[in-house]
């Protein structure tokens, strides 16, 4: 019996409850684009949109997909995919950051 | 084991579906699990290649961006990233019931994340002809044919049917509600990519440089938009085809994976159909689940990043 | 019955049992198998085809480069050439050579496995690398590509009218072939070690393993989606990266060394797994800094996907994103030290045989240090605008590939020899070749710093005529070399017909795949072992028959 799986405990209320959690999600992500965030600070809308995002998908990941249940090594193979995907964007992105013509005006 | 002397008086219960090199269910399905996570972990790496690329172009040419972007249709995009995750909750709940031995509401549950995904591609299809009817598709030839016939036609009325992929029913925006008014059919003898749609962001871009004083164009903008001092539309318009073209090829190869998880389904279906699984044997559904879960959250990704970009430039 | 606790007991002259190659003779029990070694065989067939193809490129660029002229070939032929003789060497070669032929066949024997975690998953991956490297070979045979191994855009996207795309398709396919294999190591690594093997009694080949396949399936992806977006940029020309239309030719740079500079540690942490196997086993004495070993694996494996921009340092990339992977560089460089500190602090009081594997082995441990030190040249901002494109980086990476990998990997494959095929090999001519193979290599490369720091470019076929004298040179060490390759061909194909028959622990080690027989069962083991050693314990506790050893030490001088 595999019955070191003690995933899934969460059961329908469970699954329901983060199935609402992704729809308020996507209902506050799509309502929230139209507001003019930007005035508070620029990329204001974009860093909320990816706030709201990574939460789905922590949610999905962790009940759907049952990280919150696996062993360690997993919770370090999603952790250390994330991070190279930081890796990726953030030194690329150094180097069109810090040209001397400049990406960004002041 | 490889050696079973001595050990005849134990029943070796081999679970069904114990492969020849593990000892027991728990180490395969152990293994299972961690190659099919170190599976996804190289995915993400794949896709990543294109969110590289795509902040890339998205930090250089914000405006351009914004502008492509209002013209993907949030609602339909809103609805898939509703229907994936829908899709989502049945395919967890064909887990959880595969877990529980329940093959009727396993195959149930399979058939209906399967309708879910395939309405997926449904609506990802409706709007790709869109771009297709409007010369949006970023390679030359690939668009719809529409013969030039001398004098650009103008509808006063609009068939409602073709607007509604691009009017919001709820909301009404600045552009959409321009457009609808007088609807113009471009000719497009070749099939070109078009940008027939003004450049509503980079006006307002510029107005508000010039009201507030800061500063809204990128460097890469500044040189990138314009020749000789002057706005050039087809710069502009060259922008937004890369907007489009890494549009195209991020849900392009999502879709891609939408088909090869429908494949997937198809065959768990199958299986599960015949029984295969059972509250013993079950980490063929899960990581099938995996992998559709994964699928789901790219799209959770993807749909903020390209549909609602700068929507609220022209739209709050 | 194999007893694993007490070795160097196999019975020579009992009846030979069924092993690995003995069971099943057909084709389709080759083609369908899912045992690890036969497909570590069906590999090692295929990379040597490779090989060879590789090296006829090789000896062409050579052979050209003998005279200061364009005359053996012309320029667009030439860089049809190189760019081949780089991407079968580089992506079929190389990437899968020690972890697709050493890794298959001994990783789950070291750890005390039947199989890999996936065997079936082992298969796919062979068929992907066939048909990836049929499609690539079919492409060159066709006509072949002119834009180097590096494929930089705009050339290769817009401007020529070579076979990019067929062959970006091979590399994209064999890409598949790469992170499977990596995946399957990494579940077999964690899920199927013996009883009693725990992390640090692992042999520190396994710890390279892990630490390549790691890079494997964190890097190929990005290579994979990088050759995509350049085959659909060629096809649809949409311009991402084409500046004239606001797309950028370094993005294509960027993605393309994010993979491929972690790739370039994928052809030498296996080779350093080797070597720390060598020159332990070979200076019988346990290997010293076992955990800053293992780990500087791991470290290499991590700190590689932090330096890929000193590819790029006169590319165009901003000075700063210049000075940080500048600096990065020299930080990389530490855990390979550690290493071969390490290793010279384990041959120190050892008790040295100069057999093949070992003279293999010292060889990388000299090769890879001047190719190490090489490297920090390069990764120097000033230094480097004087260097980039020249034969001082040709000369670089060939020290380090070459000199380090496909040393490690003959020196590996003449090591575990008897194990894998039964058979012992003429170590006269083992020793002759690696000496042949050292001697042509420094040959080959050492003159091309000279050249380089004097200014000859890449990827020319012609240069200065004054230059001439040193290129000579080269390519005569080229000739030495290439004897010294073909060699081993030609002996260890011999051993397989009229060699002695090798018995269970030739060199007489402890390591776990000495318990078995040689060639080993289908299960690897005829009883599963229980592992109560350290890794490299040469003593009793082993279970090592120290007498026996010795007495049967003249079996590694058999010539």
């Amino acid at each position: 019996m595999a019955d070191n799986h003690n995933e899934g405990h969460i059961g329908y209320p469970g699954y329901f409850g983060v199935f609402a959690i992704l729809v308020a999600g996507t209902i506050f992500t799509y309502f929230s684009s139209f507001w003019d965030l930007d005035s508070i600070f620029p990329g204001a809308n974009t860093l909320l949109a990816l706030l709201i995002a990574f939460t789905k998908m922590t949610c999905v990941m962790l009940f759907f997909m049952h990280v919150y249940w696996s062993p360690r090594l997993i919770w370090l193979s999603v952790v250390a995919s994330l991070f190279w995907l930081a890796i990726m964007f953030a030194y690329t992105m150094q180097d069109y950051f810090t040209r001397g013509s400049g990406v960004f005006s002041s | 084991m490889a050696s079973h002397e001595g050990t005849h008086e134990e029943f070796h219960y081999h679970a069904p579906g114990l492969q020849h090199q593990f000892e027991d269910m728990k180490q395969q399905e152990e293994s299972v699990s961690i190659g099919m996570w170190m599976f996804l972990v190289q995915e993400i790496m794949f896709f990543g290649g294109l969110f590289s690329a795509y902040l890339v172009f998205r930090s250089r040419f914000p405006l351009a961006f914004a502008e492509g972007s209002n013209h993907l249709d949030p609602f339909w995009g809103g609805l898939n990233t509703l229907v994936l995750i829908v899709s989502s909750l049945t395919m967890a709940l064909t887990v959880f019931y595969a877990q529980r031995g329940n093959r009727n509401m396993q195959v149930l549950m399979i058939v209906l994340t399967m309708i879910f995904g395939a309405t997926f591609l449904g609506v990802k299809l409706i709007e790709y002809t869109d771009k297709y009817n409007n010369g949006l598709i970023p390679v030359t030839g690939w668009n719809k044919r529409i013969k030039d016939t001398g004098a650009s036609e103008h509808t006063a009325e609009t068939s409602p049917a073709k607007d509604a992929a691009f009017v919001l029913p709820l909301v009404e925006t600045r552009t959409s509600a321009a457009e609808s008014a007088t609807h113009e059919i471009h000719p497009n003898p070749k099939g070109e990519f078009q940008w027939n749609y003004g450049s509503h962001v980079f006006d307002y871009a510029i107005e508000k440089e010039k009201t507030s004083g800061k500063a809204y164009l990128t460097q890469s903008e500044r040189i990138g938009y314009f020749s000789n001092g002057a706005f050039d539309p087809n710069k502009y318009r060259d922008k937004i085809r890369i907007f489009f073209y890494i549009y195209f090829v991020m849900t392009g190869l999502h879709a891609l994976h939408m088909i090869i998880g429908l494949g997937v389904m198809v065959w768990l279906l199958w299986a599960a159909f015949r029984g295969t699984f059972s509250s013993d044997y079950y980490a063929p559904v899960e990581m099938s689940g995996l992998y559709w879960h994964f699928v789901d959250i790219v799209w959770i990704f993807l749909f903020p990043l390209l549909y609602l970009l700068g929507r609220h430039f022209l739209h709050s | 019955m194999q007893n694993v606790d007490a070795i160097g007991s196999a019975d020579l002259t009992g009846p030979t049992k069924t092993n690995y190659l003995s069971n099943g003779f057909t084709l389709k029990s080759w083609l369908l198998t899912k045992d690890h070694k036969r497909i570590a065989i069906m590999y090692l067939i295929t990379i040597s085809l490779f090989f060879m193809a590789g090296g006829l490129y090789a000896a062409t660029i050579r052979l050209e480069l003998l005279t200061p002229d364009t005359d053996l070939l012309t320029s667009a032929t030439y860089n049809k050439v190189f760019t081949q003789h780089g991407i079968l060497m580089i992506f079929f070669f190389l990437i899968p050579s020690i972890p697709a032929v050493l890794g298959n066949f001994l990783l789950p024997i070291m750890i005390g496995a039947k199989d890999l975690a996936l065997p079936r998953i082992n298969l796919l991956s062979l068929y992907i690398y066939w048909i990836g490297g049929a499609l690539t070979v079919y492409a060159l045979l066709q006509g072949g590509v002119d834009t180097g191994w590096t494929f930089y855009t705009p050339y290769s996207t817009t401007f020529s009218n070579s076979y990019v795309m067929a062959v970006g398709l091979g590399i994209f396919i064999n890409g598949f072939s790469s992170i499977l294999t990596g995946l399957n190591f990494i579940v077999t690594v964690h899920t199927m070690r013996a009883p009693g093997m725990t992390w640090f009694r692992l042999p520190l080949f396994v710890w390279a393993q892990y630490a390549t396949s790691l890079v494997m399936i964190l890097g190929t992806p990005v290579i994979a989606i990088t050759v995509l977006l350049l085959a659909i940029e060629r096809t649809v020309q949409v311009g991402i990266f084409d500046p004239a239309i606001g797309g950028d030719p370094i993005l294509f740079q960027h993605m393309f060394w994010f993979y491929s500079h972690p790739a370039v540690y994928i052809m030498v942490l296996p080779g350093m797994g080797v070597v720390s196997e060598l020159i332990s086993n070979f200076s019988r004495k346990k290997i010293f800094g076992y955990e800053f070993i293992a780990f500087s694996s791991i470290a290499i494996a991590v700190f590689g996907f932090l330096v890929w921009g000193h590819h790029m340092f006169v590319s165009g990339q901003s000075i700063y994103a210049g000075m940080v992977f500048s600096f990065l560089t020299m930080v990389v460089a530490i855990p390979s030290a550690i290493k071969m500190f390490n290793w010279s602090a384990t041959l120190y009081k050892g008790s040295i045989s100069y057999d093949t594997p070992m003279l293999y082995g010292l060889g990388f441990m000299g090769l890879f240090l001047i190719g190490g030190l090489t490297g920090l040249f390069l990764g120097s901002l000033g230094l480097v605008v004087h260097l980039t494109d020249t034969y001082f980086v040709v000369a670089h990476f060939h020290y380090v590939m070459v000199g380090g990998q496909v040393i490690a990997y003959l020196g590996g494959l003449h090591y575990w020899w008897p194990k894998m095929t039964g058979r012992m090999y003429s170590e006269f001519w083992g020793k002759v070749s690696a000496m042949l193979v050292f001697i042509g290599f420094n040959l080959t490369f050492f003159p091309q710093f000279i050249l380089g720091y004097q200014g000859m470019p890449r990827r020319y076929a012609s240069y200065p005529a004054e230059l001439q004298v040193l290129n000579i040179f080269s390519t005569a060490g080229a000739s030495v070399l290439a004897v010294g390759f073909i060699m081993p061909l030609i002996y260890l194909v011999h051993s397989l017909f009229y060699g002695k028959k090798a018995p269970d622990n030739p060199w007489m080690l402890p390591g776990l795949e000495w318990r078995t027989s040689s060639p080993p069962p289908t299960e690897n083991f005829e009883k599963m072992p229980v592992v109560t050693w350290e890794a490299y314990e040469f003593g009793e506790e082993s279970g090592l028959d120290l007498d026996e050893a010795r007495r049967r030490e003249s079996v590694t001088t058999v010539s």
